[in-house]
């Protein structure tokens, strides 16, 4: 999960403070999905997939004061 | 297991971005409340293209340092930079020169002086260690094929003590392969 990565990345007190389900009428209004693709993922993905793709979130964290060494990306 | 090289995954992705227009804001009208939106230029509003509002959770101050990454058309810098002033400052940063454009304009149409607009890579930040408060990024961590990379350079800009608000779509339940293999895919 996305928290997880930020705190293996160095960052403290990470929390997840939006979670939405997102679905194909959501990616639908997003511009840079042409109709063709979102025909595509109706025909493709389950009908109870369909109202929740994926999740969007809102992931909130900190550097922490004394940051040592460096993190490696 | 990636279906497309990094540099097939940066052409597909700045590919969709310029060509992406948009007459109605449909997705910042489920995004942001109305009177955030009052003022801003109309082509930074109809081309929001993110999935959260990290810059309401980012709490900013007056005086603060901003770096939005994948500014997109700038609706996210433009809301910092309101906020961050008077004396605070906002770097939008976005990899599609379409975009960058884009940002420029829509800050002198909202006589914002206060945005700085640079090109370049959110795995290869083109800032000072330790030279921002806040990293907001809306929507568009997903977009790279080294995420780890990507925050580490977050991580790396921010100041001691500095905050992260990150919206972003996450995969809950494995995708099929056919959809993961489609360039369209990598857009969002």
């Amino acid at each position: 999960m996305l928290a997880k990565k930020v705190a293996n990345i160095g960052f403290e007190a990470v929390v997840m403070v939006d979670r939405r389900p997102f679905g194909i009428d959501a990616l639908a209004s997003y511009p840079v999905f042409p109709p063709e693709f979102v025909d595509f993922l109706r025909r493709v993905m389950p009908a109870d997939r369909h109202d929740e793709l994926v999740r969007s979130v809102v992931v909130l964290a900190r550097k922490p004061e004394d940051t040592g060494g460096a993190h490696a990306g | 297991m990636a279906y497309f090289t990094v540099d097939q995954a940066r052409s597909i992705i700045r590919d969709a971005y310029t060509a992406a227009a948009a007459d109605i804001p449909a997705v910042a009208s489920g995004l942001y409340a109305a009177d955030e939106l009052a003022g801003l230029p109309e082509g930074a509003v109809s081309l929001a293209l993110g999935v959260g509002h990290p810059v309401r959770h980012a709490r900013l101050r007056s005086g603060e340092v901003v770096l939005d990454v994948g500014c997109g058309a700038g609706i996210d810098t433009l809301l910092a930079a309101r906020a961050v002033s008077p004396g605070g400052r906002v770097i939008g940063l976005d990899m599609t020169p379409a975009m960058v454009e884009r940002t420029r304009r829509h800050a002198a149409e909202a006589g914002l002086d206060n945005v700085e607009v640079r090109k370049g890579l959110m795995e290869a930040l083109p800032l000072a260690d330790a030279s921002v408060d806040v990293v907001v990024s809306n929507g568009v961590l997903n977009l790279s094929t080294r995420k780890s990379r990507a925050l580490a350079e977050m991580r790396r800009v921010l100041r001691a003590g500095g905050r992260l608000a990150l919206a972003d779509l996450v995969v809950t339940q494995a995708l099929p392969e056919e959809v993961l293999r489609s360039a369209p895919a990598l857009a969002g």
